[in-house]
């Protein structure tokens, strides 16, 4: 679903809550065809604009509610990060790419490993609502529309199990370092 | 004792703790300890800003540091007591690596 006037393209692509370094790959990779994102509309929409092509670094991070974002802006914006939106607790961050100097955000394993257990623990949110549709899967009762409501569910509580499965190897993974 | 066993529960810092708390010995904002653990570390150690405001949250539940004023909508902090006594147990662990170290070294000769 792609729309497109001359500066304009507004694309339609899904990444998973696992793939944030792949979604940033992407939006580099967009960037050196001069496409910069410009705002994020629903999530898996992107806006972007025409441009130079550059190569700019993208980041996303992922905050709580409980961070002062006043304080939390400020100091991305004081170490060169531009901000360009949030989702859902996801913040996009760019900066020009820079050959000896810092393209990241989070510099060490223990930090990264913070950061994903923060989005672990959001995730932990929605267990009450998965344990629900898991219950409820295997009683026929609970579904009138056949088996569409059941397919529907055992989908969401795949994606949702293999979504904490990745986020957990990758904080395995940082840990082994 | 148990007071220094308290201590021994927030040690060993990670590097870039260690760096971040010891440039807190004057009030900073955020970046002013970007820019100084960078000048301090010789270039070693570089904070991403994800990474120092993670540091800054933790420091300050764990009482460590604390705000000492606001500047707009940056925030100063500094060290408390507390954070400067687990420091000085930080600085003894490393003392004993690098005389160890340097035993080694002169060893070889």
């Amino acid at each position: 679903m792609n729309t497109m006037d001359k500066n304009r393209l507004r694309k339609f692509k899904l990444f998973f809550a696992w793939q944030d370094d792949k979604e940033e790959d992407w939006l580099r990779e967009m960037a050196r065809m001069g496409w910069h994102l410009f705002s994020l509309g629903l999530p898996g929409f992107y806006n972007f604009t025409r441009g130079e092509p550059r190569d700019v670094v993208y980041r996303l991070d992922f905050t709580t509610s409980k961070i002062d974002m006043d304080e939390y802006l400020q100091l991305f914006q004081d170490a060169g990060w531009e901000h360009l939106g949030s989702l859902v607790g996801w913040q996009y961050f760019r900066k020009p790419a820079e050959a000896e100097g810092m393209n990241e955000i989070y510099t060490d394993p223990e930090s990264k490993i913070q950061r994903h257990q923060r989005l672990l623990g959001y995730l932990m949110l929605f267990l009450p609502i998965m344990i629900v549709l898991f219950t409820r899967i295997g009683d026929p009762m609970a579904y009138p529309f056949f088996g569409v409501m059941k397919l529907f569910s055992a989908v969401v509580l795949l994606l949702y199990a293999y979504a904490v499965v990745r986020i957990f190897m990758r904080i395995n993974q940082l840990r082994r370092r | 004792m148990s007071e220094e066993k308290q201590m021994q529960k927030y040690l060993p810092l990670t590097e870039a703790t260690y760096y971040i708390m010891l440039a807190l010995d004057e009030p900073l904002h955020g970046y002013g300890v970007m820019q100084k653990v960078k000048k301090t570390s010789e270039g070693t150690v570089d904070v991403g800003p994800g990474t120092l405001y993670g540091a800054f949250s933790t420091l300050q539940e764990e009482g460590l540091i604390r705000m000492v004023k606001k500047e707009d909508r940056r925030k100063v902090y500094a060290l408390t007591s507390k954070g400067m006594q687990v420091l000085r147990g930080q600085i003894q662990r490393l003392q004993i690596m690098t005389k160890l170290g340097s035993d080694f070294l002169s060893r070889l000769g």
